[in-house]
């Protein structure tokens, strides 16, 4: 509880923030709930920090197929959206997110831009083609989610370079989406989490996407597991999810596939209800 | 059951769930705790804790942690003025050899915390590592390394608990590992289990768990300009603090004061853990040292509930009598035993029930983890869980019914304990026959699927002491009740009703101040399920005292007869004629101001209870299992409790509800993990698992009175007991729905899964 000393700003502007990211050891403080902890265990030791809370960020619009949230959204923001407005896998993965407290004040852009390999909400950005907005003294750039996450704590996002904004999908008629998470007793992060996203027409299902957290280095979209579920096949996930590299080679491995399969198979039964019965899905 | 009130309680602070005293303060963050207070020159004390889990110390180096701004010292085992360097205690920081991951090994002390930090982080340690003992099986037998080099068995290790009974055999094993056994035997228990109709047997594991308090330990200590050292802590006991002080330090008792500050939460866990540290480092300073360990290092530190190893084989006779015992015990007492609860665990063994043969065993190992310390109910829910699995898989066996089983063994007065002493009145029966009629346990094989009800009962015997108390009447005309008890779950709410009751004046008219070892009455360690059992009688009297003084004062006043005189309506007045009554407030005033007649009104109370007043307690558990992810859900619990008497029947609801939380820690959540190294990997609540609110479902609580004779107004001790059947209801509940029994808590959910997977011959995937 006893973090190492560091300097600490507070911007006005992007252009203020980027530079005060010129810093190599700075780091960008939004909400503040998943660096902060880090901190008064010493395991995050950054110089200086730059609150970004002055920064004009926050809020949810886009067009009609697409969602842009604001970096400095907080996870109760989005859940006190209209069910119409924010697609369920998304609303499932911030409801999934911490206690009441830690919604009110942990943002999206933080909880992406951290890495977490067990963020709940990369799962559903993943799962909704979610793109990443940046910024840097260069100018703007979009990064696909799918390349975004590299490691553990590990993103594509540069040193001088500030997450701005998360843009995922609407959902289209005959869409449903849903996250299921099976989350760890002490941490509340999931061990197994799945985010899917299917349309389906005629009763087939036409397309797939999965964004699996919790189970791996990072977040990732898991094509194995869509081209599983795309043919229907119960068996065929758990073939798939055997081909994914697991969090742990030892003897837990095999509990932790078990947890993915069950996570993707609910998720997929939820999401497929809900893209057949048609309205928010 | 119908208790008799007499009329001096009729209308009182008794049997009234009033709100507890320390209630407002607490919610409202207003409440001062040990580390709150700021006192001029106060320093820092930041711990430097070992990596390693056994270690011989080469050097310490604090030339760089020295340069850092604001550091004062930087405190070695060599620089504390320690005099009896016996037990934990004795060493609150590493002497040459290091016995577990996390124990003190320098101190850095400096103007703030942070600078202490950031010099703790710089103080280079040079160690040679050692093999560690992590296994107690392992420790035990004769080949084992041993935990320690240095020192043996220290023979002040088994000084908290005493020589519980049983023989002090000579050890078996020849492991110098093996710090204490205990042994109680009646009869032949082999010829006795062989004429069993049914024998079940097991072996039993359970974890560390840490009482995880809301308040890490903490404590401020400072040399007085007299030289008198005072210290004000989170602790439960302050006259055992003061003691143990002046044992360590050389230090002549009064030179000691030990106060105490509101407690954030013990459980058993704060008891001198942390005060020697403090109070040498600022004798060796000489100024105030303030040390607050932060939740990681009170996980690596700390003192919490070791791990056991329980062979059980129990033994019935057709009709259900229990016949014969036969138990083992291994705990792991870890690096330092003097509050290992080992020396409890034979006595346990046998749960409430009588038996007519049995051999029951305790050994204490040494290893190197933590060093073992008390948890509410010491060895219970770890043995009933044993014993509560057995009895369950008995019944199954000779085709009786479980509660019925039970009850056939319920011990009547006077009947034999494993430890030779004997049964007092106990209310197990009736709180048996509480839950047996209760809906969820009739109702059980009807529930859907993947659900069950499981039923455990349980007692903790609780302690007794001697104990003081004054109570003094106030200028306003208000009492206040004075004892040297640290209010632990409410206790001082429960001793101003007792004191109410016993005065016949309202509830808010007492108030009750705990003193410290300069002023108060001597008075125990707020542990054993004791406080409101020992303590009450004390005030009973010391009130009645009181009162007594009060309508003596007024009998010569009104030159009335005393026994013409009542108290009621904040008045001493003659019966049947109201009107010419002396008020309190008015007395109060008179007898504390210059020219008072009469001397000032105080009470004096000793009292000594002749016999333990346990309280059996009951559980039902609900249970669903996800047979994908062989994840538990407590869907309710019903607990059920003799208190004896409800003297607050809120604050008996709440030490059942805290009691059955804990007991679903210990069933599926909590346990402390080291690796083979001896490296603990759950040091957080980010790997540390409690049930938090979401776990906890909601829990109904049966209040049972079965009065004890010696209580006050009936009372007994009911702390402790609360958590000792919730996790064997549990497990039981757990094996209701899988037809597996498991042997080790907490129940993991891959273990479930596997169970369930094996017992489906696979096909539990999908």
């Amino acid at each position: 509880v006893i973090p190492v000393t560091f300097e600490y700003v507070r911007p006005d502007t992007v252009e203020e923030a980027l530079e005060a990211l010129s810093d190599p050891d700075a780091k960008v403080l939004a909400g503040g709930h998943s660096l902060v902890p880090l901190m008064k265990l010493r395991i995050a030791r950054p110089s200086r920090l730059v609150d970004i809370s002055g920064l004009d960020l926050r809020g949810v619009d886009g067009d009609p197929g697409e969602l842009r949230i604001g970096a400095l959204t907080t996870y109760d923001d989005l859940l006190r959206l209209d069910s119409e407005a924010l697609p369920a896998a998304l609303r499932e993965c911030a409801a999934s997110v911490g206690d009441v407290q830690v919604r009110n004040a942990g943002t999206v852009g933080g909880g992406i831009a951290h890495g977490d390999p067990a963020s709940d909400l990369a799962a559903g950005v993943l799962a909704l083609d979610g793109r990443l907005q940046l910024r840097s003294p260069a100018g703007t750039r979009e990064c696909d989610a799918e390349s975004f996450f590299l490691g553990p704590f590990t993103t594509a996002i540069e040193q001088q370079e500030l997450l701005t904004a998360v843009l995922v999908r609407r959902h289209e008629p005959g869409e449903g989406s849903a996250y299921v998470s099976i989350d760890d007793p002490a941490s509340g992060f999931p061990l197994a989490g799945a985010a899917v996203r299917v349309r389906i027409e005629d009763g087939k299902v036409e397309e797939c996407r999965v964004g699996l957290t919790g189970i791996g280095a990072h977040p990732l979209r898991a094509q194995v597991v869509e081209e599983a579920l795309s043919d229907g096949d119960g068996p065929a996930v758990r073939e798939a999810v055997a081909q994914l590299e697991p969090a742990h080679a030892d003897e837990r491995a095999e509990y932790g596939r078990q947890l993915t399969v069950i996570a993707i198979t609910r998720a997929a039964e939820i999401a497929s209800q809900r893209a057949t019965a048609g309205g928010p899905g | 059951m119908t208790t008799t009130r007499t009329a001096l309680e009729l209308d009182s602070a008794v049997g009234v769930p009033l709100p507890r005293l320390d209630a407002t303060a607490k919610v409202t963050g207003k409440a001062s705790y040990a580390g709150d207070r700021a006192l001029p020159g106060l320093l820092h004390g930041r711990p430097v804790l070992s990596p390693y889990a056994h270690a011989r110390i080469l050097g310490i180096d604090a030339g760089e942690a020295l340069q850092i701004a604001g550091v004062h010292a930087v405190l070695t085992a060599a620089d504390l003025p320690i005099r009896d360097g016996s037990g934990r205690a004795g060493e609150p920081l590493a002497r040459s050899e290091v016995v577990f991951a996390g124990q003190p090994v320098a101190l850095v002390v400096a103007e703030t915390e942070s600078a202490a930090e950031d010099a703790a982080e710089a103080v280079v340690v040079d160690y040679e590592p050692l093999p560690a003992v992590v296994d107690a099986e392992q420790a035990l037998e004769p080949g084992s390394p041993p935990a320690r080099i240095d020192e043996g068995s220290d023979e002040s290790d088994v000084a908290m608990h005493g020589d519980a009974g049983g023989e002090g055999q000579e050890a078996e094993s020849a492991s110098t590992n093996v710090l204490s056994r205990h042994e109680f035997s009646e009869g032949d228990v082999e010829t006795v289990l062989a004429e069993c109709a049914a024998v079940v047997q097991g072996r039993f594991r359970t974890s560390w768990v840490h009482q995880t308090y809301l308040e890490p330990q903490v404590a401020v200590a400072w040399p007085e300009a007299d030289g008198r050292l005072v210290v004000r802590s989170s602790t439960q006991g302050i006259f055992y603090t003061r003691q143990l002080l002046a044992r360590v330090l050389g230090l002549p008792l009064p030179s000691v004061r030990v106060e105490a500050a509101t407690l954030g939460g013990g459980f058993g866990g704060k008891i001198g853990l942390i005060d020697p540290l403090v109070a040498a480092a600022a004798l060796a300073i000489g100024r105030p040292v303030r040390i607050a360990l932060t939740r990681s290092e009170d996980f690596a530190a700390g003192n919490p509930a070791p791990g056991f190893v329980i062979d059980l084989r129990v033994g019935a006779r057709a009709d259900g009598t229990l016949a014969a015992l036969d138990g083992k015990v291994v705990i792991d007492s870890g690096a330092f035993s003097e509050m290992s609860p080992a020396p409890l665990a034979a006595g346990r063994l046998g749960g409430p029930y009588r038996f007519e043969a049995w051999r029951a065993q305790a050994y204490g190992v040494r290893t190197n983890r933590f060093g073992a310390g008390a948890y509410r109910g010491p060895t219970a829910p770890q043995t009933a869980f044993a014993l509560e699995t057995l009895l369950d898989e008995l019944a199954d066996e000779l085709g009786i019914d479980r509660v019925e089983l039970r009850l056939h063994n319920t011990p009547d007065q006077g009947d034999l304990r494993l430890d030779g002493s004997r049964w007092p009145l106990i209310g197990l029966r009736e709180t048996l026959e509480a839950v047996r009629e209760h809906p969820l346990w009739l109702g059980r094989s009807e529930l859907p699927p993947n659900e069950g009800v499981g039923l455990a009962v349980g007692l903790f015997p609780g302690g007794k002491m001697g104990a003081a108390a004054t109570c003094r009447m106030d200028a306003d005309g208000g009492f206040t009740v004075v004892t040297g008890y640290v209010d632990m779950t409410g206790t001082e709410t429960g001793i101003a009703a007792i004191a109410a009751a016993t005065l016949g004046v309202p509830f808010d008219q007492v108030r009750v101040a705990a003193g410290d070892t300069d002023a108060a009455p001597q008075s125990g360690v707020s542990g054993g399920s004791m406080v409101t059992y020992s303590l009450g009688p004390a005030v009973v009297a010391a009130a009645a005292d009181a009162r007594e003084q009060v309508i003596r004062i007024v009998s010569e006043e009104l030159e009335i007869d005393p026994s013409d005189l009542e108290l009621a309506d904040g008045a001493v007045r003659p019966v049947g004629s109201p009107q010419r009554g002396v008020s309190l407030a008015d007395l109060g005033a008179r007898l504390t101001g210059f020219g008072s007649k009469h001397p000032p009104v105080e009470g004096h109370g000793t009292a000594l209870n002749p016999e333990i007043a346990p309280s059996a307690a009951a559980s039902l558990a609900h249970v669903r299992v996800d047979p994908d992810t062989g994840r538990v859900e407590v869907l309710a619990l019903v607990a059920a409790q003799d208190v004896g008497r409800a003297i607050n029947p809120a604050l008996c609801r709440g030490q059942m509800w805290g009691g059955a939380a804990q007991a679903i820690g210990f069933a599926l959540h909590e346990s402390l993990v080291h690796d083979e190294d001896g490296q603990l990997l759950t040091s957080s609540f980010l790997n540390y698992s409690v049930p938090t609110s979401e776990a906890v479902p909601p829990i109904e609580t049966i209040i049972v009175e079965v009065p004890s004779p010696h209580g006050p107004l009936g009372a007994r001790g009911i702390g402790e007991s609360a958590i000792v059947p919730g996790a064997a209801a549990i497990a039981n509940a757990v094996a209701a729905v899988t037809g597996h029994r498991f042997r080790e808590l907490p129940i993991r959910p891959e273990q479930v899964w596997q169970a369930i997977r094996e017992a489906t011959g696979g096909d539990a995937e999908q």
